[in-house]
């Protein structure tokens, strides 16, 4: 009797330890976030003061001003706000478009050369971004996209590992579904959009949220491509041009940084639970 | 999986493919643009790595030879070896031990421990780079103040010593902590609780079980782990170009940064740079496919 009490005692205190641990790694992994916050609302003379404090001891607006009023290599950060907001929702749009389409000819549609064709569709997956960097830029030239919109969303609308996923999505779902939508003579692609799409939330979100945030966080494609259109200026770009002409007053790249967090942010909070699930899903598979 | 259909029974070759229009309409923008944006910038590269830059001259593997005997490039691949021992060491360790402890608490506080993990994943290497630099500060951030609070000179880190490797690492393992650990921690949930009772009525302990049960049992997971940690390094780009620019003396170089830079250093023979950037290509080919046949091979033998 006695040695059990002293073990569930033991192992309660095993659990608070673990938990303990867990909270503090998480902490620590969110720490640097949480840093950057009050630092976006610190002058100039406090930003980089030793000692440093977490709090700012004269708390201004002055860097979030600055951000907004700035002239960035001809165009403005709300400008390039809106502009990567837009690419960002037409990316989704298009490449989820495409991919699905795609993925359900593939698992439920018999054709001629399928087992040829799949590995083609899949292959793009291992081609390294780098390795077609410059001929691609070459290829977009010759299309006339270079410094148009259609430039930043449309070469990376197709994208393997998405047919993949989907593919192997709509393989899961038991066939019997569209028998009945067969026979009242449904074509295959109104079987598509009236049965299978609205049964693909949960991998549209995951892939939607995906998409988004590469459009969101791209950074090299951009800087190839659009050079000298300033208009379509993407908001990394915008954090790197600041990040070098603000060397000096840094609290104001310190704002914008911290500003680009609040879409992600925003998205991630509302499918957050669909994310992770989604995480379990495409990782162990 | 192919041959749903053919299984059933016999149909008529017609039959089979009466959908085969709507399916080939269906394909089409995918099929041409992985064409246009994929497959024709790969036949232009792969061309190109064999010419000559200025005459076009067909001069087959002497790019290739160029680019191997490139010091800054073979320490760019030899950067890789290290830098993935390091990541695999410090991501995959971590994040299954992590995965263990995520496991043994109760499921709310886990939850909510996940979420916040994740964060860190939605973040850009530009983001992150400027977040680290900013708490590195050499002349007053957040390490700098602690050290001279604790009375030790400060530190350059994206200069001094082997400083550097760890600037670049230590965002790069942040980014993808908590991905590695969700995903470890799902495959962790994976393993059937039967094989542990087992495990235990042999008296087995906590390291004999990981090491007989969860280890073997969730072995696809980590070659999967794997090649992502490899392949993302030998492509990291964006973070070294941000915080060290690969330096010093290229000692956080990446090949893909190397690359990088040549595309926009006219000095450079273009050809020779892609012909480096299609060699990259083969390394991650050629990893991927022994992956896929040690997954694969195993499924047989089940």
């Amino acid at each position: 009797m006695k040695r059990s009490i002293a073990n569930k005692t033991k192992k309660k205190i095993k659990k608070a330890i673990l938990i303990a641990i867990a909270v503090l790694v998480a902490l620590i992994v969110f720490f640097p976030i949480i840093w950057i916050i009050p630092a976006a609302f610190k002058g100039k003379s406090e930003l980089f003061s030793v000692p440093n404090t977490f709090f700012p001891q004269n708390f201004t607006w002055q860097n979030f001003e600055k951000v907004f009023s700035a002239d960035i290599n001809g165009t403005t950060f709300l400008q390039s706000i809106f502009i990567t907001l837009a690419v960002a929702v037409l990316s989704v749009i298009g490449s989820l478009f495409v991919n699905m389409l795609c993925a359900y000819a593939l698992a439920r549609i018999e054709f001629p050369f399928k087992k040829f064709l799949w590995p083609l569709l899949l292959f793009p997956m291992f081609i390294p971004g780098i390795t077609i960097m410059l001929t691609s830029i070459r290829v977009v030239n010759m299309l006339n996209m270079v410094d148009t919109i259609f430039v930043l969303f449309v070469p990376g609308m197709a994208n393997a590992y998405q047919i993949f996923f989907f593919r192997q999505f709509y393989l899961n779902i038991p066939r019997n579904i569209e028998e009945a939508a067969e026979i009242d003579g449904c074509s295959n692609i109104g079987i598509f959009f009236k049965i299978y799409v609205p049964l693909s939330v949960t991998p549209m979100v995951i892939n939607g949220v995906g998409i988004f945030m590469g459009a969101w966080n791209s950074f090299i494609w951009p800087t190839l491509t659009v050079m000298e259109n300033a208009g379509l200026t993407q908001i990394m770009q915008i954090i790197r041009m600041l990040n070098v002409s603000y060397a000096g007053d840094y609290g104001v790249v310190i704002a914008a940084t911290l500003i680009s967090l609040i879409v992600p942010m925003v998205l991630y909070a509302i499918f957050q639970k669909r994310i992770v699930e989604g995480i379990a899903l495409t990782g162990t598979k | 999986m192919l041959s749903n259909y053919s299984d059933k029974s016999k149909k008529p070759r017609l039959f089979k493919y009466r959908n085969a229009k709507s399916a080939f309409a269906m394909m089409a923008p995918a099929v041409l643009l992985l064409l246009i944006f994929a497959y024709i910038p790969l036949a232009m590269a792969i061309v190109r790595s064999f010419q000559n830059y200025t005459t076009g001259e067909f001069v087959w593997f002497e790019n290739y030879d160029y680019i191997v005997k490139t010091p800054s490039f073979t320490k760019a691949f030899g950067n890789v070896i290290l830098f993935t021992a390091i990541i695999v060491v410090a991501q995959m360790v971590l994040s299954f031990f992590f995965a263990h402890v995520l496991k043994a608490i109760n499921a709310k506080v886990a939850n909510a421990v996940k979420i916040l993990l994740y964060v860190p994943c939605l973040i850009s290497g530009v983001v992150a780079s400027i977040i680290f630099m900013f708490i590195l500060n050499y002349g007053g951030g957040l390490i700098t103040s602690i050290l001279i609070g604790l009375d030790i000179d400060p530190i350059a880190f994206a200069t001094e010593g082997y400083w550097p490797i760890a600037c670049v690492i230590v965002p790069t393992w942040w980014l993808g902590f908590g991905y590695n650990t969700l995903v470890m921690y799902a495959g962790l949930l994976n393993v059937p609780k039967s094989y542990y009772e087992a495990a235990q009525i042999d008296g087995a302990g906590f390291f004999k079980q990981m090491i007989y049960v969860t280890i073997p049992y969730m072995k696809n997971i980590f070659i999967l782990s794997l090649i992502n940690l490899i392949t993302g390094s030998l492509q990291m780009l964006d973070i070294p170009y941000m915080i060290t620019g690969g330096g010093p003396l290229d000692m956080t170089m990446t090949p893909s940064l190397y690359l990088f830079n040549s595309f926009r250093d006219v000095n450079r023979p273009q050809n020779v740079t892609i012909a480096g950037s299609i060699l990259i290509m083969i390394v991650i080919v050629t990893i991927n496919i022994i992956a896929f046949k040690c997954i694969h091979s195993e499924k047989m033998e089940d």
